[in-house]
């Protein structure tokens, strides 16, 4: 059946006019959604939003950043085992602030007695001052947003990491704590259907809130000899604050060395505990020295570096090697 | 004016308990479980103590007001004081008769009259109930709710990476300290040397466990900080030289034990002892 030109002409018109709306609806949302009068706005706002909700109640719109976070530490800083066992089963005091905090706005947060199993969640860093606030200042419908550049800065995370915060700002380096550890990608804030298409897409910081790996090439190790004595130094060339780093829990690295004679015994050993609490944690680019006395006649050392993370018990191996004489 | 004072310093002393009751024969017996919803981690908050400061503050309010002759906010105080001191009196039932509910309602008739002197008068008769209450159990309390139990510290023993029992690990401690101790007495200085390096470790190791109570650094400094590292510096050096100097090796044992084992026994282990009692 041959098609009337007309009707063709009518559904040509139409999707011309689609694509012409969507255009200017996609310009509107991304570049001048101040136009958009604020009753307007109303309509499509949801109270429930601006009353603290959980994590999940975002996770209706921001699907990969509630998925990338439900894999973070952050997720489970009030639910993990070794939390509940390390805080006496969260009675102590200390831990409340940072592991359940109301708002985090760059000084110690308060702890909020509310929805604790979700722990460091979406509305401890976004939903300040009773306003949803990150580094954009873009339309989002279900609730105003506000943009605060403090989302792209390191105090944001100075809040709870203070220490690793100072020691961070004393090695004057240029990368903020997101930059390693929200590496950002270009993706969309939102999933939900059809709102994912009319936001562009835009720099978003990874949520797992990556935990820096410590590598081979991070931590420099140089050994020698004297004649009762063995030397080693270590030294972190390229992690911006000290290593490990913890304001409170307890990660290390384990220095363990071995000493052999010439008939291959091993005769003494040595060992290292590298860590924030012990004060002795590795400082950036500055190099530390060990010297160990002798007692016998040592041809050999054997010398392993291990990490242990705080909330884990297992250790893997950063480095090994073996020093002869 | 000196009056007003005199009362006013009475009425409070009274109230927090610091003027001395006659309780030479204290026994410091477990608090009942009935207080333990009212702290962590049956409770959210720590709501007895809580409590303690809401009464403390509509009494103490009470006078201050009178003071500044705001008769509005004292009848307002007056009548919170007695409000909370009701609903404390119903939360611990095995502490119900400490409790004389008239002798808050007088207080607060009395205050009412907007008369300082009469105020301070009546403070007396409430104040007695909650004198007695303190005198009876608040060391109690104190010890079995606001400080951390050292019983539950578990701690890495550095050698042997083995998670420990603290009173274990304190054990470890002292015995690798005899063994620099005993060998260098013997003149077995390598042997003390090799004990010095076990020591040394398992005492630095106490800067982690400081640290799971302390936030601050200053506080774990106070028993392990400079005077340790110095101690430690002074004994290394001493046992690495080819003739140590007694006097310089026993003057550093010295400096440790009164630096560290001493500042920390002397404010942990009373109430390490009290909780021992109950936990053990």
């Amino acid at each position: 059946m041959k098609r009337s030109p007309r009707i063709f002409d009518l559904i040509k018109g139409l999707g011309l006019i689609g694509v012409a709306g969507f255009a200017m609806l996609y310009f509107l949302v991304n570049e001048r959604f101040e136009w958009i009068p604020e009753q307007v706005l109303e309509l499509a706002r949801d109270p429930e939003i601006l009353k603290r909700p959980p994590a999940k109640k975002c996770s209706e719109c921001h699907k990969a950043i509630y998925e990338a976070w439900k894999d973070s530490r952050h997720s489970i800083s009030w639910t993990s085992e070794n939390f509940i066992e390390a805080s006496e089963n969260r009675t102590k005091e200390k831990c409340l602030p940072c592991h359940i905090p109301k708002s985090v706005r760059g000084e110690k947060p308060s702890p909020r007695l509310d929805l604790r199993d979700e722990g460091i969640y979406c509305v401890s860093c976004h939903f300040i001052d009773n306003k949803m606030q990150g580094p954009y200042d873009l339309l989002a419908p279900p609730h105003p947003t506000f943009r605060n550049p403090d989302y792209v800065r390191s105090n944001i995370c100075g809040s709870c990491h203070q220490k690793t915060f100072k020691e961070w700002e004393a090695t004057k380096v240029e990368d903020t704590c997101q930059d390693c550890h929200m590496p950002r990608k270009k993706g969309r804030l939102t999933q939900k259907a059809g709102f994912n298409l009319l936001h562009k897409k835009r720099w978003v910081g990874d949520h797992r809130f990556l935990h820096g790996e410590i590598k081979e090439n991070d931590v420099i190790m140089e050994s020698g000899w004297e004649e009762n004595f063995f030397l080693i130094s270590l030294k972190n060339k390229t992690i911006p604050h000290f290593v490990p780093t913890a304001d409170n829990g307890d990660p290390r690295l384990y220095l363990y060395i071995k000493f052999f004679n010439e008939a291959g015994e091993e005769v003494d050993n040595a060992k290292e505990i590298i860590a924030p609490q012990q004060e002795t944690a590795l400082p950036y680019n500055r190099k530390i020295q060990y010297r160990y006395r002798l007692f016998d006649k040592i041809l050999k050392a054997e010398v392993e570096l291990k990490y242990q993370p705080a909330w884990s018990k297992e250790k893997t191996t950063v480095r090994a090697e073996t020093v002869s004489r | 004016m000196r009056l007003l004072r005199f009362l006013l310093i009475i009425a409070a002393f009274i109230f927090i308990g610091i003027l001395p009751v006659h309780a030479k024969d204290m026994v410091v017996k477990e608090p009942p479980k009935s207080l333990s919803k009212y702290y962590p981690p049956e409770s959210k908050q720590p709501k007895w103590i809580q409590q303690m400061h809401k009464m403390s503050t509509h009494f103490g309010g009470v006078f201050v007001n009178l003071k500044e002759k705001d008769f509005e906010n004292v009848d307002m105080h007056a009548d919170k004081l007695v409000e909370e001191y009701k609903k404390t009196s119903e939360m611990v039932p095995e502490w119900e008769d400490y409790f004389d509910i008239k002798a808050a309602e007088a207080f607060a008739a009395a205050a009412k009259t907007h008369d300082i002197a009469q105020a301070g008068k009546a403070s007396g008769g409430l104040g007695k109930t909650c004198g007695k209450c303190h005198a009876e159990q608040e060391v109690s309390v104190w010890a079995k709710f606001h400080w951390p139990s050292f019983h539950k510290i578990k701690v890495t023993d550095p050698i042997s990476e083995k998670e420990i029992e603290f009173d274990d690990y304190m054990g470890s401690i002292s015995s690798s300290f005899k063994g620099v101790t005993v060998n260098f007495g013997e003149g077995q200085y390598g042997r003390a040397a090799k004990a010095l390096k076990v020591f040394k470790s398992r005492y630095l190791e106490l800067k982690s466990t400081c640290s799971k109570c302390h936030a601050t650094q200053d506080v774990k400094r106070f028993y392990v900080g400079k005077d340790a590292d110095t101690a430690f510096a002074g004994l290394s050096q001493e046992l690495n030289s080819e003739k140590p100097n007694p006097g310089k090796f026993w003057k550093n044992i010295g400096l440790l034990g009164k630096t560290g084992c001493k500042h920390c026994h002397l404010v942990h282990r009373t109430n390490s002892f009290i909780q021992e009692m109950w936990e053990k």
